[in-house]
């Protein structure tokens, strides 16, 4: 049901979301659905309901995309798109020096978060959000937001340890 | 502790999400063009049909035959007509002059006639 705020995106400011979001998005998606393509298809279907306004979204686009995406993840890891083995080539993330295997592990490490964790450390790596935002966009107060994003860090730290030089 | 979230957050910024494929045309469009067409058609339908009934109608009631029926009835005889206000509007914008002599006329019929024998004003003096 629309609130009081809520308001259709135009297709450029869509197009604009999914330029900033997008990838970080279907990463996110990932973690529910490792089919790399099951996940874009989740992230677009998202995208392609807010190019056809047929949704009207919070002053905080970016926290309805999120919440969006994970309930159509879900959606399809019900629908039986869960279990397809992780691709060295499909992986959701690039190593810029090229190490895909720290970049598999760092897949793997997200995907074991609890999702709150995950969801916060996405958010604020790969989509840019300030915890202030992020906890907007979660819903959560700003000290649970910052809680959980320093267990998620500590977490993935620990799984990384191998692939980093400190 | 901050020293290391933060070194460890630029580490965490040499992995970059893979950019998925781009955003396909929502297919959306071919089903609300017609139905936005067809809601501006019977639209326009209903105004034109409006407009066609009012001109028509001020045709029958008013100007030209109004003014040449009311020559030939005496006038304490004339039924006071309604004015319309689109005939009116025409007239004032095509013939200024003519709209004078109609509203002249018009108020000739509609206004209270206090001459005549029978006039509302002297049955009411009477009263």
């Amino acid at each position: 049901m629309a609130r009081l705020g809520d308001k259709k995106l135009n297709a450029a400011e869509v197009r604009h979301l999914y330029g900033q979001h997008g990838p970080a998005l279907v990463a996110y998606a990932r973690s529910f659905v490792t089919d790399a393509a099951a996940a874009e298809d989740v992230v677009h279907q998202v995208f392609l309901r807010l190019l056809s306004q047929e949704v009207e979204v919070p002053d905080v686009p970016v926290a309805y995309v999120y919440r969006a995406v994970r309930n159509a993840a879900l959606n399809a890891r019900r629908n039986g798109q869960r279990d397809a083995p992780l691709d060295p080539q499909l992986s959701a993330f690039k190593h810029r020096g090229g190490n895909m295997e720290a970049a598999l592990s760092l897949e793997k490490a997200l995907g074991e978060l609890p999702e709150e964790q995950r969801e916060v450390v996405i958010m604020r790596i790969w989509s840019g959000l300030t915890l202030e935002e992020a906890a907007v966009a979660t819903g959560a107060p700003l000290n649970t937001v910052a809680s959980r994003y320093r267990y998620a860090l500590e977490k993935l730290r620990e799984k990384l340890r191998p692939y980093r030089k400190e | 502790m901050k020293n290391l979230d933060e070194r460890f957050e630029k580490y965490l910024g040499e992995f970059q999400p893979r950019r998925p494929r781009a955003l396909p045309e929502p297919a959306i469009h071919w089903q609300v063009w017609p139905r936005r067409l067809a809601a501006a058609a019977s639209i326009g339908i209903a105004l034109g049909a409006s407009l066609w009934f009012v001109r028509k109608k001020s045709e029958w009631n008013g100007g030209e035959v109004v003014a040449k029926d009311t020559a030939l009835i005496p006038e304490s005889k004339l039924v006071p007509q309604p004015l319309s206000l689109l005939p009116l509007t025409q007239l004032a914008l095509e013939n200024p002059e003519k709209l004078e002599a109609e509203l002249t006329k018009a108020s000739q019929r509609v206004l209270p006639d206090f001459r005549g024998r029978e006039s509302t004003l002297r049955v009411l003096a009477k009263e």
